[in-house]
């Protein structure tokens, strides 16, 4: 017989994509933001999820942009665990990449021509 | 639509007494007469198709035209004194004992009018603009890079008239891009 069956905590979505990407802009290295806690595997997928489904929906959005800013090197992810199924899922600032792949006289003739 | 002399009158009556209304409320110059007299004038031949004869007289029609125009008139007018001050100054006006200096002269680049309206006025920062722009674009994908040249120029409206893609897929492309350039630190101007 199952005696205790540990209760998931409530969570509640604080920051969208927006925020996020705000933050990242305007972040000196080495800054920290929590832009989820939870268990983001977990409450992205439809049927496991404890939000709402519109929250659910800007959560899967944050998480991709926060993947897509980790790729670009812009942020560090990291997650800590407080307990079961208890995460806080945290964006970490770095030093914004120097190089310039891209020239603006250049896209703009080829739009042009 | 065709208007009578009568009618044609009394529009004239109307514009007449509404200038020289809106000239003493705001205290204009008597100079202003009959530029305001022409606006409400064009105002009201614009929107002569709407008159109904069976709901009033031309002349209730013109007088709530004209009070509607006055009011926009006003507005602007109030718009422009916070902004300029009550009494207009030329930036090309001498001052007195300055040895022939100008008022110009006496503004900053950065106090201007240009820097006032969001232009940016030192090189410095313009250089670092475009670079921080140059860097931005680098995060996006090539084909996105392509679409925020091809928007410099023209409109999405034009863009999907022309074959680059669905209004709807566009619109969502431009706010991932917006985003992007978000997250990189560049925001919207």
């Amino acid at each position: 017989m199952i005696s205790a069956i540990t209760k998931l905590p409530s969570v509640r979505l604080r920051i969208n994509e927006t925020d996020l990407c705000g933050w990242i802009g305007q972040a000196a290295p080495g800054d920290v933001l929590e832009y989820y806690r939870g268990f983001l595997a977990m409450d992205t997928f439809s049927h496991g999820t404890r939000l709402p489904e519109r929250d659910r929906a800007e959560l899967t959005r944050l998480a991709r942009r926060a993947w897509w800013a980790g790729e670009q090197k812009l942020i560090h992810l990291v997650q800590r665990r407080h307990g079961p199924d208890d995460y806080s899922y945290l964006a970490i600032a770095r030093l914004k990449p120097r190089s310039c792949p891209a020239s603006l006289s250049s896209l703009l003739l080829a739009e042009v021509a | 639509m065709s208007i009578s002399r009568s009618h044609l009158q009394i529009i004239q009556h109307e514009a007449d007494i509404a200038a020289r209304r809106l000239i003493r409320q705001l205290r204009l110059p008597y100079d202003d007469l009959g530029d305001l007299r022409q606006e409400f004038l064009l105002d009201l031949f614009a929107r002569l198709p709407a008159f109904d004869p069976e709901r009033g007289s031309i002349g209730a029609f013109a007088g709530i035209v004209m009070a509607n125009r006055a009011t926009r008139i006003a507005h602007k007018v109030k718009r422009d004194r916070r902004l300029y001050g009550a009494v207009p100054a030329s930036l090309d006006a001498t001052l007195p004992d300055s040895d022939g200096a100008t008022r110009g002269d006496l503004v900053a680049e950065e106090d201007g009018l240009a820097a006032y309206l969001g232009q940016r006025v030192d090189a410095f920062a313009e250089v670092e603009h475009r670079l921080d722009v140059e860097r931005g674009l680098g995060t996006l994908d090539p084909n996105d890079g392509a679409l925020c040249a091809a928007l410099s120029r023209t409109t999405i409206d034009r863009l999907a008239g022309g074959g680059r893609g669905a209004r709807s897929s566009l619109y969502r492309r431009v706010k991932d891009i917006r985003l992007a350039l978000l997250a990189v630190g560049l925001r919207a101007a």
